[in-house]
């Protein structure tokens, strides 16, 4: 079995978010904790001062753990239906059982933040943990975005709700936003993003310095540190690590004889065990819509608007027409050979439209396009030997 | 049977001999498309139930894990079953009907499709000027789409309409005990697929009659159950409520009393008064109110017509009734109230329903002695 080169800036990524968890467990006593999804504007808090943790990057975590199937049985025999969200299930079995969840459980929050734009199961999943810790909950509904740009009354809509929220959390914490706080708040989000995108566009290189897997660990400070030092910090190294490679024409698959796009969220149970049968072939996947989802950039002109033109406008909000826009350009500029798709069982936004996405990418860009249905984090979802022949079967045609 | 079930208006199992009829049917999908602003454009809104056959065209399109009652929808669609609809309307819900609504405009382009946004946070004071600039919109794209222009005399006509049926449903339902389940259903469905006046005149008829004739009333040892789930297209369970002998005394269906619950205020600004109906609404699992809850409603409801239980029928797949399921069951469970869960699939077999609705019954009577 090859070895493939590993990047160092994603052990210390590993590092930082450990300690990101571990601090929040401590600081929990003393600072106001927020749960909130993954398409929130954690700006607002993150100017605050109010702490935050992610139930959704704690479910990727549980999977990549091997935690989750135990935790999702937690939840299911408490009457959640086994066909739901695995990242829900897994995290209310984490909150049922803690002692039987990685890192023990998240430390209790004092309040949660919904942000509709991501998935309906967000809200249900959010409204539970309101019932589970009897704590106040706000729900920004971010309408779908039928049109780009969006309609104007969409934007207005999400930005009365966005002051509305900081309202919401100021009286629920006693803190009070100061612009020039938010401003700089921003500043910081604004670095991370455009660092992630420059990262994410250098999977153009032939070969590509980094490879699918490699990001989605490296994508956890974008989504859960923006805003913050540290995601600048990473991704600093992360990029530069990167540009070493492509100076010294270091491909993250040795050898890389065919270039791939991947759609939807990752295979946390098995993430480079996952891979491993495409990099043994010479498959990378040079980008992905996963990861891609958190370039969008927000305008530091009008904070409030800004803000809210870029939540609205996240990848699994948008219309397929936009989405299809998003893959085509992808798959022409990173000159990828085919697609694999994870028609994964547990995000329907991701999944639902996808057998039309491959129509559309087989019949205008002549690609080869894999299906594969399995789950994000409950690998009792996961069927290993049909999964293992439908990877041959599509790596011979490449 | 009473007489009125003769009129082959309220036989609508099929609902594409409906759809046949009316002038300019367009369907919809969800519990909060604006249906009077259809109708005041000239349309004949037409909801479009799912059923259990299956013509296999939406199964290329949708993966395996999808709810059958978006998927037959599709399905139909792509079959042809509904060609001689003019539109689809779809408003915002669960993410499958988002998805469903990408999927129609790019493999039925030939139909119009009409996205209504819907709030999500029915509380929120900024949800109500949101709304009213949807419906605004949406009053454009259907006068653009070819419907008549819609004036604001049009549409409180309409208004008036819909209020006189929902005020005639909610007397069907107060009437519940005495119909079998089919029967109880047929009457609440066909107030969504058979055009108004005709609904509203045979109804009026309907229940100026005594309901039953003497011999045929409900036994009193009739068990007696509240019915919860979404739109519950597929008559299968009532059929085999109805074997088994139970009554269905109210319902939490998306589709059902709830959405009949509350009328336009007949007042102001008729775009105004079709939004605040909406908000109005008690939620269905995919909106949110934190005053409204619906497992208190639930609860209250099951006091109120004094159920002996509930049965919760959630299709497979279905996320926010899945979620909404905990819940509820949480608060049944606390209250004493016994309840059973089925899951409804794409072809759900009546003799296994029939055998868990038979287990359910028994369990209840000799609990209750």
């Amino acid at each position: 079995m090859s070895t493939y080169p590993r990047l160092q800036s994603l052990r210390e990524i590993n590092r930082v978010m450990t300690r990101y968890y571990l601090q929040h467990k401590l600081t929990a006593r003393f600072k106001p904790l927020a749960y909130i999804t993954s398409g929130a504007p954690v700006e607002i808090l993150e100017a605050l001062g109010i702490a935050t943790l992610y139930p959704e990057n704690y479910g990727a975590l549980c999977g990549a753990r091997k935690a989750a199937v135990g935790l999702c049985e937690v939840a299911e025999a408490a009457g959640y239906p086994a066909d739901l969200c695995s990242y829900a299930r897994a995290h209310v079995g984490a909150v049922l059982r803690p002692q039987d969840a990685p890192l023990r459980g998240m430390p209790r929050p004092d309040l949660l933040v919904c942000c509709t734009n991501i998935c309906g199961t967000v809200l249900k999943w959010y409204q539970a943990l309101a019932a589970l810790y009897d704590i106040p909950l706000f729900i920004l509904d971010v309408p779908f975005q039928r049109t780009t740009p969006a309609e104007p009354h969409i934007i207005t809509y999400v930005v009365a709700q966005m002051h509305e929220f900081v309202d919401w959390l100021e009286a629920h914490t006693s803190r009070r936003l100061r612009p020039e706080q938010l401003a700089s708040v921003i500043a910081l989000s604004r670095q991370a993003i455009a660092l992630w995108e420059e990262i994410l566009e250098l999977g153009q290189h032939r070969p590509s310095p980094v490879n699918g897997p490699d990001l989605f660990v490296a994508m956890a400070p974008v989504v859960a540190l923006r805003g913050t030092q540290r995601a600048v910090d990473c991704y600093q190294s992360l990029k530069s690590e990167l540009e070493q490679r492509i100076a010294q024409g270091v491909g993250a698959v040795p050898g890389e004889r065919h270039r791939l796009l991947w759609d939807n969220i990752a295979v946390w149970h098995r993430l480079y065990r996952f891979f491993r049968p495409f990099m043994d072939a010479g498959a990378c996947f040079v980008a992905d819509t996963y990861t891609h989802a958190w370039t969008v950039q927000l305008d530091a002109e009008d904070p409030f608007v800004g803000m809210a033109q870029a939540y609205t406008g996240v990848f699994i909000n948008l219309n397929l027409p936009t989405r299809l826009q998003t893959i085509t350009d992808l798959a022409r500029r990173f000159q990828v050979d085919g697609m694999v798709m994870h028609a994964n069982r547990s995000c329907k936004p991701f999944s639902i439209t996808q057998s039309d996405v491959r129509d559309e990418l087989r019949d205008v860009l002549g690609l080869p396009v894999l299906i594969l249905e399995t789950d994000m984090a409950d690998s009792r979802l996961h069927n290993e030997g049909a999964t293992r022949e439908r990877v041959a079967a599509f790596l011979e045609i490449l | 049977m009473p007489a009125l079930f003769s009129n082959p208006r309220f036989q609508t199992p099929n609902p594409h001999s409906v759809i046949r009829d009316p002038q300019s049917p367009l369907g919809f999908v969800t519990a909060y498309v604006p249906e009077e602003l259809f109708h005041a454009a000239g349309f004949t809104p037409v909801f479009i139930f799912h059923t259990s056959s299956d013509h296999g065209q939406a199964r290329s399109h949708l993966p395996g894990f999808t709810c059958w009652a978006a998927g037959s929808v599709l399905d139909q669609a792509l079959s042809g079953c509904l060609d001689r609809l003019t539109g689809i309307a779809l408003a915002k819900t669960c993410d499958t009907v988002q998805g469903l609504v990408d999927l129609w405009q790019r493999n039925v382009p030939s139909m119009p499709c009409f996205h209504v946004g819907m709030p999500v946070r029915l509380d929120s004071p900024t949800a109500r000027a949101y709304l009213l600039t949807e419906l605004d919109d949406l009053r454009q794209r259907i006068q653009a789409q070819g419907g008549r222009a819609i004036s604001d005399d049009d549409l409180w006509e309409s208004i008036a309409l819909y209020n006189q049926t929902r005020t005639l449903v909610r007397q069907v339902y107060a009437h519940a005990a005495d119909l079998a389940p089919p029967d109880l259903y047929e009457l609440v469905r066909a107030a969504f697929q058979t055009p108004k006046r005709l609904y509203n005149d045979n109804l009026t008829r309907l229940l100026s009659q005594p309901f039953l004739p003497p011999d045929q009333k409900t036994p009193d040892h009739s068990v007696s159950i509240l019915l919860v789930g979404s739109e519950l297209g597929d008559p299968i369970l009532f059929d085999v409520l109805a074997h088994v002998g139970v009554r269905v005394v109210g319902d939490l269906l998306d589709l059902g009393e709830r959405y009949v619950a509350v009328d336009s205020v007949m007042d102001g600004d008729p775009l105004a008064a079709l939004a605040d109906r909406l908000l109005a609404l008690l939620p269905t699992p995919t909106q949110h109110h934190p005053q409204r809850s619906r497992s208190a409603h639930l609860l209250a409801l099951v006091r109120e017509r004094d159920a002996d239980g509930v049965i919760l029928a959630r299709q497979k797949f279905c996320d926010p009734h899945g979620f909404d399921h905990v819940q509820l069951t949480q608060t049944l469970a606390q209250a004493q109230v016994p309840y059973l869960t089925l899951e409804l699939e794409q072809a759900s077999q009546a003799g296994q329903l029939c055998t868990r609705v038979e287990a359910f019954v028994e369990m209840i009577t000799q609990v209750g002695g």
